[in-house]
């Protein structure tokens, strides 16, 4: 059981670093806002409209 | 003294007779020279409370002067 | 819904009053051209809709963020337009005024800065002034909150109970007036336009608005079409430009009044004095640099951090191993909490005081109005390198993030000079890479911290300026480039604005701990914990240490000789940061103390200073490498980026080493 558990937690970190790892260059790829890692307010409108267009 | 008169727009390029034009700037306004960079650097120019540094070369051809 | 679209010349204050409107913060700094792209926000209790547009000289643009609020007002159309102008230059603020009232959109003009007016000794009669232009006036000044609770009652209105303004009419020359109204007409009859519309469309058609002319092609509007050369030949923009002037002067000069005490602007002429002198102005330029880096490292940045160090390295790392222990983790998962992400991103936290202290500075320097200086200043050597001195400002930018700097070139008039700023800008050091210097130079340089970290700076700057004059001569870029550059009044550095400032650009380094710092230091722990075979004890024997070794023969020639920079190079280009998470995961130590000792033993100053060479030139970061991609427009520049950041940066490190190597 503890075993069980301790995979689980390793491979939940692994996990969350290759989507990050992931998410980094798809961001990358965009360009423009979407490369910078700040959340400034035109950003955050840019999402909620576009989320909107959807 | 440090006083010029700009006389002319003639032989610069579009994009600065504009950029001078929207600051304000036309034939016959009073320009004071507050500062010049040596080697021909930029100077410093006061037009109506404001400050403006421009290119040498652009200076003189506003104020027609030969200035070398 | 309404919409509010805030407009106005550069470095009026629009954004300080947008944040002030909005209750949110923006990115403000007192120089030209903060803001390049279009920003949204919304008074807080209300319907109202608040947009920020790039500051603009008139409605013709030059540079690519200009166009931006010339393509909004031919797109979009606003409820309501806040025209920004700053009350001691009206003069030249009405130009755009003009341009936007002609539009016939409600128009509201705030004197902006009205403290600034009142201290020159004059003032302006706010009533004659709306009489003549046809639209309310009121007066503000956003850095002290004044007039603001009145602006805001203006805006806060429905939309239907805005008073429509009826378009401004000049008395254009006869010929010029003939030519606007029959093109007009032919634009209302034959195709539909607004009337009010057409009369602007006209207008600028007319005056030589590039815009303006595309969108004629683009929707075939023949009445201007067929008349352009007409226009064109008659020098009617020249003359809209006379009437327009001619306006603005009666007008302002039936408004203004003499104020009875007059105190000078004396500050800031006092100032420029010292700080653009000729010959004191570029070591005054060095000197504000070396103080900074005085201040983040020996002053203030590296004992706090040294602080927070201690206290990662002893109570936590120790608390944490105890407690894993005790539940029964696995050792895999202890080390790699303890080893890779305490060690890791902790350690990378550990450098936020350092950091931080450096963006305040910056955020300082930006709202003083000292940045359109150091234009001015380094402008002579910029043109030599067929330069722009404006150039200057999206590379000090770039010391912050290169991905804001690369986007701060948008304000640079030349297509081939915005290209070549943005290749050079990589070069600039970025706050990533501060971790890693302030590392090094605790290591081997303990007493002459700032002295090595401003060379390095220094050093980004010579090899950008260099490849700048090289791309120069590639290109065949023309000559003459539009330096004009507006000096604005000195302002006392305020605390708030300096503090978001510092917190705007502080919080992407906090974040990306959690994201791609974080994602580096698993994976530079993976690798330095298996290998083929599976889990490893022996990191000698790991992925990270055979990749090094593998790579270690290129390296030696830098003066590299062990695996482990190496690797720690290899996940630099998720992020810079991720440099120094690499090290201290590659090295096994949990803290600064003994990876310094560590770092101490296997690299000579010689060495080590060829390695942050290296460090600081090479391959851009992911971010970066996108931002050129899409500002440039192509994947081409972004991989010749790479490339030759990269051959770069080896070349140099090489020869600092090896010449380096024979005196020593």
């Amino acid at each position: 059981m503890g075993l069980f558990i301790n995979i689980i937690i390793i491979a939940a970190i692994i996990g969350l670093a290759g989507y990050q790892i992931y998410r980094a260059v798809k961001r990358s790829k965009q360009g423009e806002c979407a490369a910078c890692d700040y959340d400034c307010e035109a950003k955050k409108l840019l999402n909620k409209s576009k989320k909107r267009a959807l | 003294m440090n006083h010029f008169m700009i006389k002319q727009f003639n032989g610069l390029d579009d994009a600065t007779t504009q950029r001078l034009h929207s600051l304000g700037l036309q034939v016959g306004s009073d320009v004071t020279a507050v500062r010049f960079y040596p080697f021909h650097g930029p100077v410093i120019i006061q037009v109506d409370q404001q400050k403006i540094g421009i290119r040498y070369r652009v200076f003189k051809q506003l104020t027609g002067g030969d200035l070398s | 819904m309404t919409t509010v679209a805030l407009l106005g010349n550069p470095n009026t204050g629009k954004t300080t009053l947008f944040n002030e409107l909005t209750d949110k913060y923006a990115y403000v700094g007192n120089w030209t051209g903060v803001t390049v792209e279009k920003k949204v926000g919304q008074i807080r209790h209300s319907n109202t809709e608040v947009i920020d547009l790039p500051g603009v000289y008139s409605l013709s643009p030059i540079t690519k963020d200009e166009s931006v609020v010339t393509n909004y007002l031919l797109r979009d159309s606003p409820d309501l337009i806040l025209n920004v102008t700053n009350a001691s230059q009206l003069k030249r603020n009405l130009l755009l005024s003009v341009e936007v009232l002609e539009l016939g959109v409600p128009v509201i003009i705030t004197l902006n800065m009205i403290d600034d007016l009142k201290r020159s000794g004059h003032y302006y009669d706010l009533k004659t002034l709306s009489t003549e232009l046809g639209c309310p006036v009121r007066t503000s000044n956003a850095r002290n909150k004044e007039g603001l609770p009145q602006l805001k009652a203006d805006l806060v209105q429905n939309q239907a109970d805005i008073q429509p303004n009826s378009p401004l009419q000049l008395n254009y020359p006869i010929m010029v007036s003939q030519a606007i109204r029959q093109a007009a007409k032919a634009l209302t009859t034959d195709y539909q336009i607004d009337a009010k519309f057409a009369h602007w469309l006209a207008i600028q058609y007319i005056n030589d608005n590039k815009v303006v002319r595309k969108y004629a092609v683009k929707n075939h509007l023949k009445p201007l079409l067929s008349q352009q050369a007409y226009y064109d030949a008659q020098k009617f923009a020249d003359q809209i430009f006379e009437t327009r002037l001619s306006f603005i002067e009666t007008t302002l000069a039936n408004a203004t009044e003499q104020l009875h005490s007059t105190k000078h602007v004396a500050m800031t002429s006092k100032i420029d004095k010292v700080v653009t002198n000729p010959i004191l102005g570029l070591p005054i330029f060095v000197g504000i640099f070396f103080l900074m880096f005085k201040f983040s490292f020996d002053w203030v940045g590296t004992p706090l951090s040294h602080q927070l160090d201690k206290l990662l390295s002893g109570p936590i790392s120790t608390w944490a191993n105890q407690f894993l222990t005790q539940v029964g983790a696995l050792p895999m998962l202890r080390s790699l909490i303890v080893n890779g992400l305490i060690a890791g991103v902790g350690g990378v936290l550990t450098f936020i005081p350092q950091i931080f202290a450096l963006f305040a500075c910056i955020s300082i320097l930006e709202d003083s109005g000292y940045m359109a200086r150091a234009a001015l200043v380094t402008d002579r050597i910029m043109e030599m390198i067929g330069l722009n001195g404006k150039a200057f400002i999206p590379l000090i930018i770039g010391f912050g993030c290169n991905v804001t700097g690369i986007m701060a070139a948008r304000t640079i008039e030349q297509p081939k000079e915005r290209l070549i700023t943005t290749l050079i800008t990589p070069f600039m050091s970025c706050s990533a890479r501060l971790p890693i210097y302030s590392l090094f130079v605790a290591a081997l340089f303990p007493r002459h911290q700032a002295v090595i970290v401003l060379s390095l700076y220094f050093l980004g700057i010579v090899v950008a300026l260099l490849m700048a004059k090289f791309y120069h001569v590639i290109f065949r870029a023309k000559e003459n480039s539009v330096f004009i550059v507006e000096l604005p009044q000195y302002h006392i550095p305020k605390l708030s604005i300096v503090w978001h400032g510092t917190w705007d650009k502080g919080k992407g380094f906090i974040k990306k701990a959690g994201t791609i710092i974080f994602a580096g230091t698993v994976l530079i722990w993976l690798l330095s914990n298996f290998n083929a075979h599976g889990y490893v004890t022996q990191i000698d024997h790991s992925f990270a240490a055979s990749l090094g070794q593998i790579l270690l023969p290129i390296f030696r020639p830098i003066g590299i000789t062990t695996w482990q920079p190496i690797s720690a190079l290899l996940t630099g280009v998720l992020a810079k940061e991720v440099i120094s998470s690499s090290m201290m995961v590659l090295f096994h130590t949990a803290n600064q103390g003994a990876l310094i000792g560590m770092i101490g033993g296997s690299f000579t100053a010689l060495s080590a200073y060829a390695l942050l060479v290296f460090v600081l030139l090479y391959i851009p970061c992911f971010a970066t490498i996108g931002t050129i991609k899409s500002e440039t427009g192509s994947a081409k520049w972004a991989a010749y980026s790479v490339v030759s950041s990269l051959v770069i940066s080896y070349g140099l490190a090489f020869l600092i080493f090896q010449i380096g190597s024979l005196f020593t």
